[in-house]
């Protein structure tokens, strides 16, 4: 009988090889990579933990699920050290996304009540108001809007800039205006979700998914157009995946610029050499590697210095994810500065398309002893405009 | 799986060390010491699927300076504490898979990184991750060349502590080549530097003695080496071969003639089918794949030399474009070991006069082990002297018998083969755990004799990863 056992599992791995049946799960297969992705995450290199490496968050994952570890604040921590930029996937050999990995956990252990107190106040805030930061900020520029047949652009700022940028938010609107769009708002927008998913809250993403949903929907715009990355994930990738279809092309507001590229009037004149900082959810989740960088050519040509690291090779700015700049600020910061630091190197200016990122580098750029301007890419279309 | 009880000597070790250096360097938490656990000893991989593996780490600092390690070193020194470096983890020997609680330091939060370009050296601290180095460079104009299949997850100090080596190596050579001048802590807490010289007449090398020491003598802290200018021309070439005594002769008279393709891979006829099956016409082969890199007029004239020696035929250079998009595609241990496939590589060096005996009787010793599925091997770093042969096994246990013991077996048959067939036993993943047993065969008894001293020398309290290499 001995090597008999050999023999009988020769079979079966025979099927496999044939794909006929199933290997191992994906974070067990994270869980035995050497961390073939470790290069390419921020966290990785900037926290330089093994804890936290990308397939080091998996084998804590994957202890978890096995029980072999008490999931407890203490051992869910190297859950939430993830920026959610997908940058792992472009290096596994298998394209699996560390994030994705640690949703299931991070799922799970919201569902047991283990939360930590930081994200527990955003997803009360989300519950209630339907905003992270707590009651909803309403903007002149955001006027409440009644339905216009003839209205083609719905346009969504998202969470950020109504906090930080609402400047923002008003030059993008003159954008469309100049474009000839005709645009409609939400006066009360409300969250795309997307703290609440990666923190693993589904219930609450799910709520407002729906709602958002049915608002969306009920504007039968042609287009939806965000300026954050993330909510174009959400509302173009998330909802679908969870059952709630936007009936409509949803884009970030860099594809859209790149569609209607030809009826921008720019100024001819460029005076300085400006960089670009890739924003890793439109590079890796939305799948446009390239559309940022090829759009800042075409309207501005050799005096965009392309940094190095950047398309899919791009570095999440540290505020990524909805965890690691509430739970481990210092972190987020250090991989702000740490990014900023590399584009100051190929120019003072750096234009980005996330409000995230624009966050990371404005916090950033205090602990730099030089002149950065942070420019989000409508707020860069709008300087080069003929006024 | 046991979990470690807190000592007395252990709470005060890691309070001295808080004071030192800063509690926010310092972590005792179960996850981080599960994660520093082990590294990629294909061992290990077993114990963290059965759940069964030993925690040893009395807590894990992350110092930011050499400063910082001087403390680390004095502490650990004066409590005859164990202290393990550690780079990416990325071993495969079990050089950072200890017996004894000790301390774990964490070298990749020092990653400055400065280049002269006049001087074409690149000075780095220890965790510098592989590729962010090799990237930084290329976008500077410059390359290391020093680019292993751990490229993404490992470190910088982790190449040099093992003595490790890359794809690139025939033209650019060995880390052991590479390196000019090193930075070290070793106990009782010294800083020793070794200055960066284009030569130095000096008595031994120290560099050389501490490179490969697998954190047996010190801790790396600082690397200086040498760069290049970034290739001004690259021509990929692919031969086929009936058999691989055509392809190593070939080889062979190319290294002699004195030029240096920057890759060169000789797949037996087992491992073209297993990395190339895409390519039925190469199946049954043995098949050759050569990069040549450089400035523009030396590779031109190191193409020459290389299509008139090889003996084989030339054929579509897709093949190499294959082999440069897949090289880093490192998935046959998350796939096979939670079936119960128990998989490895070794890597051997032996000279041109004995390669085609080693290569044989190697395989032949690993087929013969009940269980073993496949056992084959492909040329992958070479010599004017000689050659290296990277053996790959699969197999499953026969039944009644541990996971650990068959392992076992197979490497001790590969291991003795190689020793009788006048091979080294490791050309660059260096010995860790694994390879201890053959320190003797490998240097001799007085060899190893006076490696133990030396090691006892400089570590008098044995509290440098002690157990590894047998030192």
């Amino acid at each position: 009988m001995k090597g008999f056992k050999t023999l009988s599992r020769l079979p079966i791995i025979l099927k496999f090889l044939k794909g006929k049946i199933k290997g191992p799960d994906d974070i067990t297969k994270c869980t035995l990579c050497p961390n073939m992705c470790r290069n390419a995450c921020p966290v990785g290199i900037v926290d330089g933990s093994e804890t936290t490496s990308p397939s080091g968050k998996s084998k804590i994952g994957f202890l978890l699920r096995e029980n072999v570890l008490e999931k407890n604040k203490e051992n869910i921590f190297p859950m939430y050290m993830c920026l959610s930029c997908g940058c792992c996937e472009n290096y596994c050999p298998f394209n699996f996304s560390v994030s994705d990995i640690l949703h299931l956990i991070k799922t799970d252990v919201v569902e047991k009540g283990i939360i930590y107190d930081e994200f527990k106040k955003v997803l009360d805030n989300l519950e209630k108001y339907g905003y992270p930061y707590g009651p909803l900020k309403i903007h002149e520029a955001i006027k409440p809007i009644t339905i216009n047949p003839r209205q083609r652009i719905l346009y969504l700022s998202g969470c950020i800039f109504r906090e930080n940028n609402p400047e923002v938010i008003s030059k993008t609107l003159n954008l469309f205006a100049k474009l000839d769009f005709n645009v409609s708002t939400i006066s009360k927008e409300k969250c795309c979700g997307i703290p609440a998913y990666n923190i693993g809250d589904m219930k609450i993403f799910k709520d407002l998914a729906k709602n958002n949903t049915k608002i969306i929907n009920g504007f039968k715009p042609d287009i939806v157009v965000t300026s954050c990355p993330s909510c174009a994930l959400a509302y173009r990738i998330l909802y679908p995946k969870n059952g709630f279809d936007i009936n409509t092309r949803v884009l970030h507001i860099t594809e859209f610029l790149m569609e209607n590229i030809s009826y921008l009037k720019l100024k001819k004149e460029k005076n300085m050499d400006v960089t670009f900082h890739d924003p890793c959810k439109l590079v890796n989740s939305l799948k446009k590697p390239n559309v940022f960088s090829e759009f800042l050519k075409k309207i501005y040509n050799e005096n965009v210095v392309k940094p190095w690291r950047s398309g899919e090779n791009t570095f999440c700015c540290g505020y990524g994810g909805s965890s690691i700049c509430r739970i481990k600020p210092e972190l987020a910061d250090e991989i702000a500065l740490e990014r900023i630091t590399e584009l100051i190197d190929f120019s003072n200016t750096i234009i980005t398309a996330c409000p995230s990122c624009k966050l990371a580098f404005e916090n950033a750029k205090k602990s730099i002893d030089k002149e950065v301007n942070i420019l989000d890419i409508v707020e860069f279309v709008d300087s080069l405009q003929n006024k | 799986m046991p979990l470690k009880k807190e000592s007395n000597k252990n709470k005060k070790i890691v309070e001295n060390l808080e004071k030192q250096i800063g509690k926010n360097k310092i972590s005792t938490k179960i996850s981080d010491v599960i994660s520093y656990s082990y590294d990629y000893w294909p061992i290990s991989l077993h114990w963290i699927l059965k759940k069964n593996f030993r925690i040893v780490p009395i807590a894990i600092v992350w110092p930011n300076s050499t400063e910082d390690i001087r403390k680390i070193i004095q502490i650990c020194f004066k409590e005859k504490t164990p202290v393990y470096p550690f780079g990416g983890g990325s071993g495969v020997l079990g050089a950072l898979s200890p017996e004894k609680e000790g301390i774990i330091i964490d070298l990749k939060r020092i990653r400055n990184i400065k280049i002269n370009i006049e001087n074409l050296l690149v000075e780095c601290g220890a965790g510098v991750n592989g590729h962010y180095l090799e990237s930084y460079l290329n976008n500077k104009g410059f390359t290391l060349g020093n680019i292993p299949q751990s490229l993404y997850p490992s470190t910088v100090g982790g190449w040099v502590g093992t003595k490790a080596i890359g794809q690139f190596s025939t033209r650019y050579g060995g880390i052991e080549q590479m390196v000019t001048g090193l930075e070290i802590v070793a106990p009782p807490g010294k800083v020793i530097t070794l200055k960066p010289y284009p030569r130095t007449a000096t008595g031994p090398d120290l560099r050389q003695f501490f490179i490969g020491s697998e954190g047996t003598l010190g801790v790396i802290t600082k690397i200086w080496f040498k760069i290049w200018p970034n290739p001004e021309k690259r021509v990929k070439l692919a031969f086929i071969s009936g058999n691989l005594k055509q392809a190593i002769d070939s080889i062979r008279n190319i290294m002699q003639t004195g030029a240096r393709p920057a890759v060169v891979r000789i797949y037996d006829k087992i491992e073209t089918k297993r990395h190339f099956y895409e390519n039925e016409d190469i199946i049954g082969l043995v098949l050759t794949i050569i990069i040549i890199e450089g400035n523009s007029k030396i590779v031109d004239a190191e193409t020459q030399i290389i299509k008139e020696n090889h003996q084989g035929k030339q054929v579509k250079t897709e093949i190499v474009d294959h082999w440069l998009k897949t090289r880093f595609n490192v998935k046959e241990a998350s796939e096979f070991v939670p079936m119960g496939v128990v998989f490895d590589t070794i890597e051997v060096a032996v000279g041109w006069n004995d390669a085609i005996k080693l290569y044989e009787n190697v395989i032949k010793s690993m087929k013969q082990i009940k269980g073993v599925i496949f056992a084959s091997a492909h040329a992958s770093h070479f010599y004017p002297q000689g050659i290296c042969f990277y053996f790959t096994f699969a197999g499953i246990p026969p039944v009644r018998e541990k996971v650990v013991d068959f392992y076992n077996k197979v490497w001790k048959t590969a291991m003795d083969s190689t020793v009788e067939n006048g091979g080294t036993i490791s050309h660059h993943h260096g010995i860790g755990r694994q390879k201890t047993p053959w320190m003797n065969d490998e240097l001799g008894q007085e060899g190893f004799v006076l490696l133990k001293k030396l090691k006892k020398c400089v570590d008098e309290k044995n509290i440098m990863n002690p157990g590894n290499m047998g030192v």
